[in-house]
């Protein structure tokens, strides 16, 4: 039996030790990992539970992030709880293997620190490597600090690993901002928190002798389109299972958590969408604007980026006037992604809110209240005016001339 | 002379590979294209025999290739010396081999690569290609006699 | 809310100082941030950590602050750095220095006018007495604590021994001898 963790009350950790603490807690039984920053003292510490007995569990060094999940793949298709952590070029080495993972229905739980993808080279918080893995047919549950890294990291155990979902999932935190910084964090006792997780029951485990199964088979154009849509579908149905656990967890933390959150939209008339971090923020800046200037300013979050939550985002803004997505990623010669989904739930609604587009934080940049002050304003200027009055995407924060691209036909 | 369904059980090679009758829709494929290999409990399946095994449908134990074949490998009892080296080489496992005794040929699972003939060892050789349809005894009656060392 | 800017050096402990006083501040059932920029910084490189403490849970994660207190451990940095960067008009600092406050100021002249809020410490030497190396951290802690008045000095000795106590009985004993030494010594 493991070690007994001290465990107080109220504990002062950063999103990092957070993270590996519901590792320990979960008692994952592999964690293969090549360390990157901003993300290593997750499975560093990971590895020191080990050592010392917390955790009777299996800490596997590998060459390379590629080599990290293919280990993860192998463990958790031979049967047991697996989990690693990773960032920025990490991910993107891992990318392939992520699919692979989620295509065989691996409930892996990874935790990413999200940090800027190089060149050039930057170890700060942005969101390219969360976008890097929009498409790779995992669940992305997103943090805005410490404590919500360790309760989502418990959920994802919980959902990933639920019969009707088995699918890999994501628990982003932002790199430094929410990784490095440490805060008040709540941990449930070690005895509750695995009750919440709950053992982990394997399907179709390779390890079970009496029932041989073949892993990785070869799908041409006659199987493939059939799989990835079971898996599309399995993803989509996995909604009201998040929901489900997160409404246990609440039992369990009087934490509630939800995969839209909404923060003074009541009677908003603007609003900021954002993931990360910059929620936090912006909440505080609506309320100061709220009380300052009168300004209904409200925040929409992203807690759920997928299954993208497509239907609650329509009904959380629809009767706001004029939004503002906010994507803290390079955008390679697009619309930012986010503000691309967040537009198309938008389009389907009668009153189609004015929808405009802030590139931001890009390798860690700071977002401040009063940017976010200065950002709800623009949006009560288009909303005054009827039409957005600015170019629909802007950078925000960025030294030199101003850029933005494209103008509304609807003014 | 080989009995053509040699070490079979009921279901080898029932099924043409790539049969478009057996395809199914996207709600009834399984979960992560894992395939399970046998039906039922298959505790201790390594011991037991081929013939005895309850080999799934996903298992390429029950599709058949034979139909892929041009010409077909023949085996000569009377000439082998069961040195296995047919056995290591084939890359479809459709040599079959008991207590390091060489049975035959799984034509189930042979695409007549002709490797078996290349690697044998014997003078003449114990495997040799025959067109398809040359029945077993007909090309036993066939076979070639001994070379002697000048002639090679 | 009180927000608290740390000028120290990569390796002086401005981090774990920063940590170690959001931990003790946690237990008085307060909320606080503890924070730093850093990451592919060498040993000696300047950086910056960051404390917010408030009675709410803070939900401000961006780096910039009015300071209410900027605590400088590394005397060069107090020369180098911006440490009066976005201050307030209340904003307090403490330098560590081995110069009487008033020949500090004279070299820094953006300090000039704010004698009232400056304050003094030698907490590299301090930390040289106490600890035996160059950790300029606990006695900074031992110096804000006098001048912030934000806990009795037991108090906060007890709570470090425990925020401390995975560390030789020895480090312990250097540390609290260093806090409580610059506590008196800050002036």
């Amino acid at each position: 039996m493991a070690e007994k963790y001290d465990l107080q009350e109220r504990e002062v950790w950063d999103g990092n030790f957070a993270a590996s603490q519901a590792l320990r807690q979960a008692q994952v039984d592999v964690v293969a990992a090549y360390p990157i920053t901003p993300s290593t003292p997750i499975v560093e510490n990971y590895g020191s539970y080990v050592a010392n007995g917390y955790i009777d569990g299996e800490f596997v060094m590998v060459e390379s992030e590629h080599a990290a999940m293919s280990g993860c793949v192998g463990a958790s298709a031979a049967g047991g709880r697996v989990s690693t952590a990773t960032s920025s070029q990490g991910f993107a080495l891992m990318t392939e293997v992520l699919y692979q993972a989620s295509g065989m229905r691996l409930p892996i739980v990874l935790n990413v620190v999200n940090r800027a993808l190089a060149s050039p080279l930057n170890v700060r918080g942005d969101h390219a490597d969360m976008y890097l893995g929009r498409d790779s047919g995992w669940i992305q549950l997103d943090a805005f600090n410490a404590q919500e890294a360790y309760d989502l990291a418990l959920c994802a155990f919980r959902i990933g690993e639920h019969h009707d979902v088995r699918l890999p999932v994501m628990v982003h935190q932002d790199g430094f901002i929410t990784s490095h910084t440490a805060q008040n964090v709540y941990p449930l006792p070690d005895e509750v928190a695995y009750n919440f997780v709950g053992d982990f029951k394997p399907v179709d485990d390779m390890l079970d002798f009496s029932r041989p199964v073949t892993y990785g088979a070869q799908t041409e154009e006659d199987w493939h389109f059939e799989h990835k849509a079971r898996q599309h579908k399995a993803l989509m149905d996995s909604r009201p299972i998040i929901d489900g656990v997160f409404a246990d967890f609440e039992k369990v933390s009087g934490r509630k958590y939800n995969r839209v959150e909404s923060y003074d939209m009541e009677d908003a008339e603007v609003a900021i969408v954002a993931l990360g971090t910059t929620v936090e923020t912006a909440r505080v800046a609506a309320k100061e604007l709220r009380a300052e200037e009168g300004i209904k300013a409200g925040v929409v979050a992203i807690r759920c980026f997928r299954p993208f939550p497509f239907d609650m985002v329509r009904d959380s803004l629809e009767n706001v006037k004029s939004v503002a997505v906010l994507d803290r990623s390079s955008p390679g010669g697009a619309m930012g992604a986010f503000f691309n989904e967040v537009s198309a739930a938008l389009y389907t609604t009668p009153n189609r809110p004015l929808v405009t587009n802030f590139i931001y934080g890009l390798g860690g940049r700071d977002f401040s209240i009063s940017e976010a002050k200065r950002i709800f304003k623009e949006q009560k200027a288009h909303a005054d005016a009827g039409h957005i009055t600015t170019d629909i995407q802007q950078f925000s924060g960025l030294r030199g001339p101003h850029l933005g691209f494209f103008q509304t036909k609807r003014g | 002379m080989q009995d053509l369904n040699l070490l079979a059980n009921d279901n080898r090679g029932q099924t043409d590979l790539g049969n478009s009758s057996s395809l199914v829709g996207w709600d009834e494929v399984t979960q992560g294209t894992i395939l399970q290999s046998f039906e039922g409990d298959a505790t201790g399946i390594a011991q037991k025999k081929a013939e005895e095994r309850s080999y799934s449908n996903f298992n390429s134990y029950t599709a058949t290739v034979a139909s892929w074949r041009v010409k077909k490998p023949v085996f000569n009892i009377d000439v082998c010396i069961d040195c296995q080296n047919c056995w290591v080489w084939c890359p479809d496992s459709s040599i079959l081999s008991r207590d390091k005794q060489m049975l035959g040929i799984d034509y189930d699972h042979c695409k007549g690569c002709e490797v078996c003939v290349e690697v044998c060892p014997t003078n003449p050789k114990s495997l040799l290609m025959f067109s398809e349809y040359t029945p077993l005894d007909e090309a036993l009656s066939q076979w070639p006699e001994k070379k002697k060392k000048e002639e090679k | 809310m009180t927000e608290i800017r740390w000028h120290s050096r990569a390796g002086q402990g401005a981090v774990s100082g920063a940590k170690g006083l959001g931990d003790v501040v946690a237990t008085t059932g307060k909320e606080v941030q503890a924070f730093a920029l850093y990451g592919s910084a060498k040993r000696g490189a300047a950086l910056r950590a960051y404390n917010r403490i408030d009675d709410e849970q803070i939900f401000n994660h961006a780096k910039f602050m009015n300071p209410d207190y900027v605590l400088v451990i590394d005397p060069a940095l107090a020369y180098t750095d911006n440490i009066v960067e976005n201050e307030a008009d209340h904003t307090q600092y403490i330098i560590t220095t081995h110069l009487s406050k008033e020949e500090l100021i004279e070299g820094i002249p953006s300090l000039k006018g704010k004698e009232d809020r400056v304050y003094t410490v030698d907490c590299v030497q301090i930390s040289l007495d106490t600890i035996g190396r160059s950790v300029p951290n606990a006695p900074m802690l031992g110096a804000f604590v006098k001048i912030s008045g934000m806990f009795e000095l037991d108090y906060f000795l007890e709570n470090m021994r425990r925020v401390l106590s995975k560390f030789p009985q020895k480090i312990i004993d250097g540390n609290m001898a260093a806090i409580t030494r610059a506590y008196n010594e800050v002036k």
